[in-house]
């Protein structure tokens, strides 16, 4: 097989993976809502995180980012005033933790919130699928499911969660300011869950800019040392 | 350079000793490979690489890594926080625990490859055949090690795929329960599994560097075959090693890493396959993911499993599927080696690698009556490629096979 059958079979290959993995996403309920999310974006992981320490944290934890890690990571950058003022009297090493104790996180919901440091990781969809879930209170097309446990984007619509931000039955005037707090709050969820996802990205572009280089020396290198080689 | 280093006082003093020149000379500066080799080739010297890869991450991750599966917060277990703890807060230990992630899906691509190419080309054929039987156990115990591995972060696919695994166990008789608790270290999967799991874990690798050590060895006394699959007897057919595959090699080492890197810094999850969605939930034991399918480089096999009613036949059959790898060389009686000379065997193997990706296909999707039965049909079909390979040499008329190349 010569190189260029070999990238052919490989593209081939690819390109059947892909459309299986397009398939596999589909096919889970309602298509999910398609959130604008740069976790690039200071302002917008910063108004996030607002919006998760001033509801969310209500009953949900985020316990791998500490205190601390608000100043660290460059995303976010709060200063030590800012943290202070957040933190209260939890420590700068501590995990964002709820005050809500799980016996009564299952006594008032009937299971304990979960962690959300990797929901995004954690959920097909990402963080298409938190602002899906977080805009998607709807009454219950079939009248079965109370108003507020019904959403439209959960597996099976009954979701034990609350209405967090109100989403069922605001005022039309609302709307946009709703939905820009559930988008950001999904932008500061896909940050955390992976911190170094643009360190990451960064370096990855040097990485691949350095190796396609290699590629091109190596490849002629090889072409030059077999130019006798009959074959 | 390397001609440099072997004239010092020091290299003569090291060679005096171990015969160090003669070593290097035989099995690379003057070891002869065929001049015709293609780029199916290069998968040998890159799953040595990527073996080479994954144990120096992997020594790296174990440094940080604490098998527990103790709760700390909420659901999270000490062995699950360890992880995150090396995503977030050890310097570069994203980097590190990304490449050994994408690595063991790197490693199977990269074996699957190299198995293909020795099945297309025959090189598993007399005088090749121990070759093929050290390749097969080191598949084997490849599975193994990524198996274990795929335990340790505690995540739901984690624990879940291990029950179900370990219970296959179960399902042999008289030794099956013994054999099954064994494994877990008691009833269930839990603490004492991952504890086990990860020491195992550990013990393969070591296990396959000296395994891969005999496969190298085994090649370069039977030496490489080749796309034509004929035995080279003209000294001009062959080319040294060094420097014509070490730079065509190291040609295919910079491809590689191409792919392996955009995997590593862009999408270290690989949509799910590298990393599943489902292994960033933490281990729960009451609770049952909708939907438990092992890694895509062992799907082929669970679906093999999943295709018989009975428990057991399911497991002896996926046994039997590995297991006749074994006896390929024994099986397949054709004097000719390469596919490129057998019209009907070139029709079956093709035949065989589609059948091999359908069999993975309908082990990763959730099972459904007419995956089941695409699944049972390839199934038959993966078990009647080598049993016709038994009849096909009585009646294929082979093309002419070239004097030399």
């Amino acid at each position: 097989m010569k190189l260029k059958q070999l990238f052919i079979a490989t593209g081939a290959l690819a390109a059947a993976l892909f459309a299986n993995t397009a398939m596999a996403n589909e096919g889970h309920g309602p298509a999910l809502k398609h959130a604008e999310v740069n976790v690039t974006d200071q302002e917008q992981i910063r108004r996030g995180l607002t919006v998760f320490s001033d509801v969310c944290m209500g009953c949900h934890s985020a316990t791998y980012v500490t205190y601390k890690d608000l100043m660290d990571y460059p995303e976010i950058g709060l200063t030590r005033e800012q943290v202070d003022e957040l933190r209260g009297d939890h420590a700068l090493t501590e995990g964002m933790r709820t005050g809500l104790s799980p016996e009564d996180g299952e006594a008032s919901y009937g299971k304990t919130p979960p962690d959300l440091s990797l929901i995004v990781a954690a959920r097909r969809g990402g963080a298409n699928y938190v602002y899906s879930i977080l805009t998607g209170f709807e009454h219950d097309p079939a009248g079965k499911i109370p108003d507020g446990s019904f959403n439209e984007f959960f597996p099976g619509n009954r979701i034990a969660m609350p209405d967090p931000l109100a989403w069922l039955d605001h005022d039309e005037a609302d709307t946009a300011q709703l939905e820009q707090d559930a988008q950001d709050v999904s932008a500061f969820l896909a940050f955390i869950a992976d911190p170094h996802q643009n360190e990451r990205r960064a370096i990855g572009c040097w990485v691949m800019g350095f190796l396609l280089l290699l590629t091109l020396v190596l490849w002629r290198l090889k072409v030059e040392v077999w130019k006798d080689v009959k074959h | 350079m390397l001609n440099t280093i072997m004239k010092t006082k020091l290299f003569g003093w090291v060679d005096r000793r171990t015969g160090a020149e003669a070593i290097i000379k035989s099995q690379l500066t003057e070891y002869p490979a065929p001049k015709n080799l293609n780029y199916m080739w290069n998968f040998g010297s890159l799953a040595l690489l990527v073996l080479v890869l994954q144990i120096v991450t992997g020594i790296f991750l174990a440094m940080y890594y604490k098998p527990s599966a103790a709760f700390t917060y909420g659901a999270y277990t000490v062995a699950f926080d360890s992880v995150e703890r090396i995503m977030r807060d050890v310097n570069f230990g994203w980097l590190i625990r990304y490449m050994h992630a994408v690595g063991a899906s790197a490693f199977f691509v990269v074996v699957y490859m190299h198995i293909g190419r020795g099945l297309y080309y025959g090189s598993y054929k007399e005088p090749r055949e121990l070759l093929w039987i050290i390749g097969v156990v080191i598949l084997l115990i490849m599975q193994g090690s990524a198996f274990f591995g795929y335990l340790l972060p505690w995540g739901q696919m984690s624990f879940w795929g291990a029950t179900v695994i370990t219970e296959l166990f179960g399902a042999l008789p008289v030794i099956g329960e013994y054999l099954q608790q064994l494994l877990r270290g008691g009833f269930a999967v839990g603490d004492p599994t991952l504890n086990r799991f990860f020491s195992l874990h550990y013990l393969f690798p070591l296990l396959l560097a000296a395994i891969v050590g005999g496969h190298i060895h085994a090649l370069h006394v039977v030496h490489s075959n080749n796309p034509e699959g004929i035995d080279l007897t003209k000294p001009e057919e062959k080319i040294m090693f060094h420097p014509y595959y070490t730079v065509k090699d190291a040609f295919g080492v910079a491809v590689f890493l191409l792919g392996y890197c955009y995997f590593v810094f862009f999408n270290p999850q690989a949509w799910g396959y590298f990393i599943e969605v489902d292994n960033y939930v933490p281990a729960n034991n009451l609770s049952t993911p909708a939907h438990i399918a092992p890694v895509w480089y062992l799907t082929p096999w669970y679906t093999i499993l999943r295709s018989f009613e009975s428990k057991l036949l399911g497991v002896i059959m996926m046994g039997a599927s590995l297991a006749i790898l074994f006896a390929l060389p024994f099986l397949d009686r054709s004097k000719v080696r390469s596919a490129r000379y057998r019209p009907v065997f070139k029709q079956m193997v093709y035949l065989f690698f589609v059948t091999v990706i359908v069999l993975g296909y309908c082990g990763h999707s959730a099972p459904t009556p007419t995956l089941k039965l695409v699944g049972q049909i390839a199934t038959t079909y993966y078990f009647a490629f080598f049993l016709l390979l038994l009849v096909v040499p009585k009646f294929e008329k082979t093309k002419p096979e070239p004097e030399g190349i």
